[in-house]
């Protein structure tokens, strides 16, 4: 389990150091030089395929420089981490190059760890005869700034895959105590006799084994990223500071979380990790910015976070971090006269035209009178995002619960590694799909 | 910014595949396949009242599989110099494992089939030009009801190697250019339509049609919230009909006889779906999004009949999979990028469209119906179940009448009888990007399917 992430630059700390002083020399048409962004990637994969294990590995590095203009914003991205390369992908915008002097750049090594190759083995044998992957993942990288430069580290990550008929994914920090327990929980077979519930029902659900992370994730997080604010396209645009649940919800987005896959401990612009507190007693708090939208709506950044190397930051959710409260998830559950229990939820979206949001339900419960009579079967969830907030009960779960399936976050195509904590959560009314 | 225009680069890609050769050459490995690959893309986001933004982006790298007594390994290292020769093909040893069989193709079935030379890429400042043109269009074609809200214009030129140990060679270049175009209404409701199109010939580009394509759907739901249920006609649209395709590809992949799912889907006939539909995977198609005189692996390029007038023909196979499904190699594998295996996949899924049915024609037809705009989540088809479900957004339809807008509605049922009563396909088809891959759709229509509204 990792307790504290030990940042290793790609490159050699001092030349960093003296590449961001002379940062200050690089001018370009009229453009400002915004930072130079070095990654290391590594991602090595185990593919099972009908009891055949095949292992393949990709090393990826490269760089970004991005400049700002009143009317332009431009990245220019490369492969490679060589200082040759550096200097030209420097020199596209600027006029004048005064890079540091060449000095021998280490390159730290990347390797996965020991008994990885035994642990994935294992891993997919465990999930049966349908196709599986084990992806062991871990990067790191460095922004350099006019003056400063900050090395970038997170967490290495394991993603496991099953294929076939039931297919499904598990995101986790490697290490992650619960792991275990957690690819016990992909494994399991599908209930035989599961109940479906009739489309157009409008039920109680209780969001269980964190699984309101996931809704949340969609329903705050997502809606909270400052790009959608900007545009008005956020359901919540011009909520700010209005109650939008239960005053008994707390919502922190935690990139300091690292046993969490979103965790990290400066984002990719260099701004040094902190929570952010989205919603403070029901009240709608804090948005999630990069350097640019937090420019735009006058708070702070910290959560520019780029795909890869040759992307450009946006701003994304890191972990969001439901509190807990205290009421024994039991006993939210003992009073639902019918309703549903979510345990296991695949995923959610959000749709931008109607603001509902669509909740992909793969296993729970349905409650009668206080108790569990029939599995559920794979489902779909509905309701208007600003209705299901306003819904959320005042009882919050006293049982948070990091949640598996999560998973990669996608958005407008550029997937992220994120984490959910949660407690339960009751949401009063949705509607079956 | 075009294949032809950064001519260093072919050189670099040669290089590199020869410095690669010489590490195989120099490893104890029997047999082994180099593939190299440059890509240059340029990304333009025009957005009205803010900055231009400007992504260029050069990317390369080397990927090695190698085969030596019984045990098989892949890598692959970003770059092209000496340095990612001796990574990949150090990784590639590193990663070895047992493996039955040989997975790289014989000799005898590599080749290429005939390409048409690298297409020019627009000139610079063509897409500030497309945002400003689109942005006029789409106001004057919905009388200032929709608002192009941004434009995100993506070309890009790439050059790859494929090579054996065995001395046969392949080249390709070539470029691309695409189009995110996302429009919003103004006023009452809110909201973005988000469409891409894959433009193969950017010179003789028309941003009026392209503004009516992007603009179609969000008019639609201008009007009133309705809902409606029993059996109606179903109309999908272009973007529905390719994630049904995409949710249904795994069909179309080879399978061993014992994991064979498609089976039980048929009737007595041996038939998927209606007569109307016929689905091929054309590898030859220049105007497709993913071009190349062979596959991942070098077998040449060609159409796949995969559903021939309803009746399943052939499936897409890698030759390792094609081994071991006893299917006759086609050159079914495709790699998504130099960092991926090359492995079985659709490369340009895509209904045929001849004898289709104009879309107003296809919309007129249609008594009573449900036009499904746009999936709000990724549809399922549980073929061991003979289930499909799709979530979706739609408006109802009485003639070529717009009765309402029905923001989420979910359709079940028997996959089977879903492809079985498809009447007719549309004449507009579209390519989309989809998880599964590359898919061409057109509008289709489906008679008398249960709807709970």
């Amino acid at each position: 389990m990792p307790e504290v992430l030990r940042p290793h630059p790609p490159l050699d700390p001092r030349w960093l150091q003296l590449l961001s002083e002379r940062c200050a020399d690089l001018r370009g048409g009229g453009a400002r030089f915004e930072d130079l962004y070095i990654e290391q990637r590594l991602e090595s994969r185990a593919v099972a395929t009908n009891g055949e294990l095949q292992v393949e590995e990709c090393r990826t590095d490269g760089a970004a420089a991005r400049w700002r203009s009143p009317s332009r914003v431009v990245l220019h991205a490369r492969t490679g981490l060589s200082t040759a390369g550096l200097g030209e992908l420097l020199g596209r915008h600027a006029d004048r190059v005064a890079l540091p002097p060449v000095r021998t750049l280490q390159t730290v090594e990347m390797d996965p760890p020991r008994g990885w190759l035994d642990w994935a083995r294992e891993v997919t044998s465990r999930l049966g005869p349908a196709p599986s992957t084990v992806r062991f993942l871990s990067r790191r990288a460095a922004v350099v700034r006019v003056g400063e430069w900050a090395p970038v580290a997170s967490p290495p990550i394991v993603r496991v895959e099953r294929g076939g008929e039931r297919p499904a994914a598990l995101l986790a920090v490697w290490g992650q105590p619960r792991l275990g327990a957690w690819l016990q929980e992909l494994a399991e077979p599908e209930p035989a006799k599961a109940w479906e519930p009739t489309p157009g029902m409008q039920l109680p659900v209780l969001f269980t084994c964190g699984t309101a992370g996931t809704l949340m994730h969609e329903l705050v997080g997502h809606l909270a990223e400052s790009d959608l604010f900007v545009t008005g396209a956020s359901p919540l645009a011009g909520l700010l500071g209005a109650t939008v649940s239960t005053i008994g919800l707390e919502i922190v987005d935690d990139p300091t979380r690292i046993d969490l896959a979103g965790g990290f401990d400066y984002d990719d612009e260099g701004v040094g990790a902190a929570p952010i507190h989205l919603v403070r007693a029901g009240r709608l708090e804090g948005l999630l910015c990069d350097r640019e939208g937090a420019e735009q709506l006058g708070t702070t950044p910290g959560r520019g976070r780029r795909a890869a190397w040759n992307r450009p930051p946006v701003a994304r959710l890191s972990n969001l971090v439901i509190a807990a409260g205290k009421v024994p998830p039991e006993e939210i559950e003992a009073d639902l006269e019918h309703g549903l229990v979510v345990t296991r939820v695949g995923g959610a979206t959000v749709d931008p035209v109607s603001a509902r949001t669509v909740l992909r339900v793969e296993c729970g419960w349905e409650v009668r009178n206080g108790r569990r009579r029939r599995p559920l079967a794979p489902c779909e969830l509905t309701g208007s995002v600003v209705e299901i907030l306003a819904k959320i009960d005042s009882r919050v779960g006293s049982d948070p619960t990091p949640d598996w399936r999560l998973g990669w976050c996608i958005k407008d195509g550029a997937p992220l590694p994120t984490g959910s904590e949660a407690p339960s959560l009751l949401v009063q009314r949705l509607e079956v799909l | 910014m075009s294949a032809p225009e950064v001519p260093e680069y072919a050189e670099r890609l040669h290089r590199a595949a020869t410095a690669t050769r010489e590490h195989l050459e120099r490893s104890p490995v029997n047999r082994w396949e180099i593939f190299a690959k440059a890509s240059f893309t340029r990304e333009v986001e025009v957005t009205p009242a803010r900055p231009l933004r400007v992504i260029d982006v050069e990317e390369t790298g080397v990927a090695v599989r190698t085969l030596r007594e019984g045990r098989m390994g892949f890598a692959a290292a970003s770059g092209l110099e000496g340095d990612a020769s001796r990574r990949a093909v150090e990784s590639a040893l590193a990663t070895e494992v047992n493996f039955a069989g040989d997975p790289l193709p014989p000799q005898r079935l590599l080749g290429t089939t005939e390409v048409r030379p690298a297409r020019i890429l627009p000139p610079r400042g063509w897409a500030t030009h497309v945002g400003e043109e689109l942005a006029r269009a789409v106001a004057s074609l919905s009388d200032n009801h929709l608002r192009l809200r941004r434009t995100i214009l993506q070309e890009g030129a790439f050059g790859w190697i494929l090579a054996t140990g065995d001395g046969w060679v392949a080249r390709h270049e070539d470029t691309s250019t695409t189009l995110l175009a996302e429009v919003e209404l103004v006023g009452e409701r809110a909201g973005i339509w988000r469409d891409w199109l894959h433009i193969p010939e950017p010179e003789s580009f028309d941003p009026e049609a392209a503004a009516a394509r992007i603009s179609d759907r969000a008019l639609l739901t201008r009007s009133r919230i309705a809902t409606d249920s029993g059996l109606r006609d179903l109309i999908l649209h272009p973007e529905v009909s390719a994630q049904l395709l995409a949710a249904m590809a795994p069909l179309f992949l080879a399978t061993p006889d014992t994991e064979d799912l498609l089976p039980p889907l048929l009737d007595n006939e041996g038939r998927l779906a209606a007569p109307s539909l016929t689905l091929v995977d054309d590898r030859s198609n220049f105007d497709a999004p993913i071009t190349g005189p062979c596959d991942g692996e070098g077998l040449p390029a060609r159409r796949t009949l995969l559903l021939d007038e309803g009746v399943p023909r052939h499936r897409l196979a890698s030759f390792r999979d094609a081994e071991r499904c006893g299917e006759v190699p086609r050159g079914g594998a495709l790699r998504l990028s130099y960092r991926d295996y090359p492995a079985t996949g659709i490369a340009n899924l895509q209904v045929l469209t001849h004898g289709g049915v104009p879309a107003a024609e296809l919309l007129g037809t249609a008594d009573r119906a449900l036009y499904l705009l746009r999936p709000l989540a990724p549809v399922s088809c549980r073929p061991e179940t003979d289930s499909y479900r799709i979530v979706a957004s739609g408006v109802w339809l009485d003639g070529r009448r717009v009765c309402g807008w029905h923001p989420v509605v979910e359709l079940r049922g028997s996959l089977g009888r879903l492809l079985r009563r498809i009447e007719a396909v549309g004449a507009d088809l579209r390519w989309f990007q989809t998880e599964r891959g590359c898919i061409g759709a057109p509008s289709l229509l489906i008679r008398r399917q249960s709807v709970v509204g």
